[in-house]
């Protein structure tokens, strides 16, 4: 279980002469096991902070201590064995690689790990069958539905046994029916293996799945109790 | 090294996954490869037939100032003044007759030598593919051909070969190390200098190959010789075989030279197309190196599968095209043949080993540049690009 703490968390992109503020002194707390959906319109500053989080990005200022490490002082490769050990990472876009079959897509990560052949296949076996997708293994990316392809990027993003995982607008690009399939998983990822979970949503429904909400805007995080609350009473239902 | 290995797998995945990207890559750079491996073994075969061996001990007598078989004229009775100078082991008049005397790819030699001595030095019965020299012997138009020869005009023995106003018949086809030998047909002297008679040379030789008892006083020799002959009415120029070689071959030289330029300007092609293809996949593929990146590997595995990649392209398209080269010339039996002196294109090991090394090499340097761009390019960077 990783407990994530941020503290005056900062991100600016400069494009030409003008400095874009994306993230402004953010401070957020999230503990280890919960599953947070992190909400806001666009250009509010969601996905960057998630992929402060996942370590894909560095901030401008602040610090990210995940686990009790500060992941602001790693270095290149040492922050890519951390990925590799700590994060699952689940896109909108699903981004498996075209060339691998849904199989290898999902084997990709444990190559970064000291397993042999026979225990890779069982874990790549054990993720397939957890996202429903075992009679699919030897399928390429383009002869998936949207659904099944985001299926294989959470069996991609869970097979190390990450203890975060990350997922950016997971049900924004799918239908209504493969977007509650997803959303069951995650919610079972969570509450069975105690996976902590942040994710990035548009939709207030999606959003209510989870056991907390946090809204950005303009980079801020806005109101997060009050906001917090009022959202806990309003999933309270759905979440369970 | 592990970290090295685990890429493999997913580099060649990329490659067979994608046929007509690499098919279309592999094609090209096997075709500038295949040039380069066809012309380096040319190069070869005229560096093997003019470059003086330490312990070269043959010279070849010619008359002055004579560039054709048909214009040297030497009477057969210098063979006794060449065997009394001190240093020659043996002395061995030939006449040749050729069908054709500039640079040609189909040239026949008649090389006419003494019944007895000559032949049966150079051919020996293991050396014979079929026939005997036997049966040289009891014919005066027979011939023994070289395998060289045999193989570019479908020679067997028994069989009626006519060429240069010379109709012979085959007794027997024979191998040889000496590209020389392979590539003239051995008649009797006699029956040549009869064939030749028609034109009033009955008893003159073309040339005399002369033996020395030691490599060290080939050059002192060669000067008697010609000092022997100097105010004759035959006078001599006596070479080293391989200079000799070199001097009739002169053209064919500079333009293996010029095509070795060629042979190397297909090197930078392979280059040039390999850096091409990977720069070109590394910008189709930097959305696939972020997600590899987001999953834990380094910028150091996505430059190692980009060389990778970049390395077996090279060492495919390296290894089809230096192996085509090598087929073809064993397939195609290539000989230069000018003034009666052959060079003969064999199909040359180091330049088949040359074409893949240097192929490969060529795509692994040709892949660094994009290999690091692609190891250095910010992650999120790489989500937005693509």
């Amino acid at each position: 279980m990783s407990t994530i703490e941020c503290r005056k968390l900062r991100k600016d992109y400069r494009r030409g002469e003008e400095v874009i503020h994306t993230l402004q002194d953010v401070d957020i707390d999230i503990h280890g096991g919960s599953f947070v959906a992190l909400m806001g319109p666009s250009g509010s500053g969601k996905t960057t902070l998630l992929n402060l989080l996942a370590a894909i990005d560095r901030p401008t200022a602040g610090t990210i201590t995940i686990g009790g490490r500060d992941i602001g002082t790693l270095g290149r490769n040492a922050l890519a064995a951390w990925r590799s050990a700590n994060v699952g990472y689940i896109f909108q876009l699903y981004n498996l690689v075209p060339v691998l079959t849904a199989y290898e897509n999902v084997e990709m990560p444990l190559l970064l790990h000291a397993l042999s052949a026979k225990e890779r296949h069982q874990r790549v076996t054990e993720a397939l069958e957890l996202v429903g997708l075992a009679d699919r293994y030897s399928h390429y990316p383009r002869q998936l539905s949207g659904g099944q392809e985001q299926r294989v990027a959470i069996a991609r993003a869970i097979v190390t046994r990450p203890t975060l995982i990350l997922a950016d607008e997971p049900t924004g690009d799918l239908d209504r029916t493969s977007a509650m399939q997803v959303m069951d998983l995650l919610v079972r990822l969570n509450k069975e293996r105690n996976q902590t979970i942040v994710m990035v949503t548009h939709d207030p429904s999606t959003a209510a799945r989870a056991g907390r909400i946090v809204h950005l805007e303009k980079g801020k995080i806005i109101d997060a109790a009050e906001f917090e609350r009022a959202a806990q009473i309003a999933a309270s239902g759905a979440h369970r | 090294m592990n970290s090295l290995l685990r890429t493999i797998p997913f580099t060649w995945k990329n490659l067979v996954r994608r046929p007509l990207r690499t098919g279309l890559t592999v094609a090209g750079i096997a075709v500038a490869t295949f040039l380069f491996s066809f012309v380096e073994s040319m190069r070869d075969g005229v560096v093997k037939a003019t470059e003086a061996g330490a312990a070269e001990t043959r010279l070849v007598v010619y008359r002055k100032n004579r560039f054709c078989p048909f214009a040297s004229q030497l009477p057969q009775s210098y063979q006794r003044s060449i065997l009394n100078i001190e240093g020659v082991k043996a002395a061995v008049p030939i006449k040749i007759v050729v069908n054709n005397c500039r640079a040609s790819l189909d040239v026949v030699t008649f090389r006419g030598v003494p019944d007895e001595g000559y032949l049966q030095e150079h051919v020996t019965q293991a050396q014979l593919r079929s026939g005997s020299v036997s049966d040289w012997l009891s014919r005066g138009d027979a011939v023994l051909v070289g395998s060289a020869l045999a193989e570019r005009r479908r020679l067997r023995a028994g069989d009626r070969f006519d060429a240069a106003g010379v109709r012979s018949w085959v007794a027997g086809v024979f191998d040889s190390d000496d590209a020389q030998d392979r590539n003239v047909a051995y008649a009797h002297l006699g029956f040549l200098q009869e064939t030749a008679q028609r034109g009033g040379t009955g008893g003159i030789v073309t040339q005399f190959n002369v033996e020395v008892d030691d490599p060290s006083k080939m050059e002192a020799v060669a000067s008697a010789i010609d000092e022997a002959f100097a105010h004759d009415q035959f006078p001599t120029t006596t070479r080293p075989e391989s200079a000799f070689v070199a001097r009739a071959a002169r053209d064919v030289i500079v333009l293996v030279r010029f095509a070795s330029i060629v042979g190397w300007a297909s090197l930078a092609a392979v280059f040039a197309l390999i850096a091409n293809a990977i720069a070109l996949a590394v910008r189709d593929r930097i959305r696939d190196h972020a997600i590899l990146q987001t999953l834990g590997w380094t910028g150091a595995d996505i430059a190692w599968m980009v060389v990778m990649e970049a390395a077996m392209l090279g060492a495919a398209g390296g290894a089809i095209g230096a192996i085509g080269a090598h087929a073809a010339i064993a397939f195609a039996h290539l000989n230069f043949t000018m003034e009666g002196v052959s060079i003969e294109v064999t199909a040359s090991n180091m330049a088949t080993v040359a074409g893949v090394v240097l192929a490969t090499l060529l795509g692994a340097v040709a892949g660094i540049v994009p290999a690091l761009s692609a190891a250095r390019r910010e992650i999120v960077q790489g989500f937005r690009t693509a």
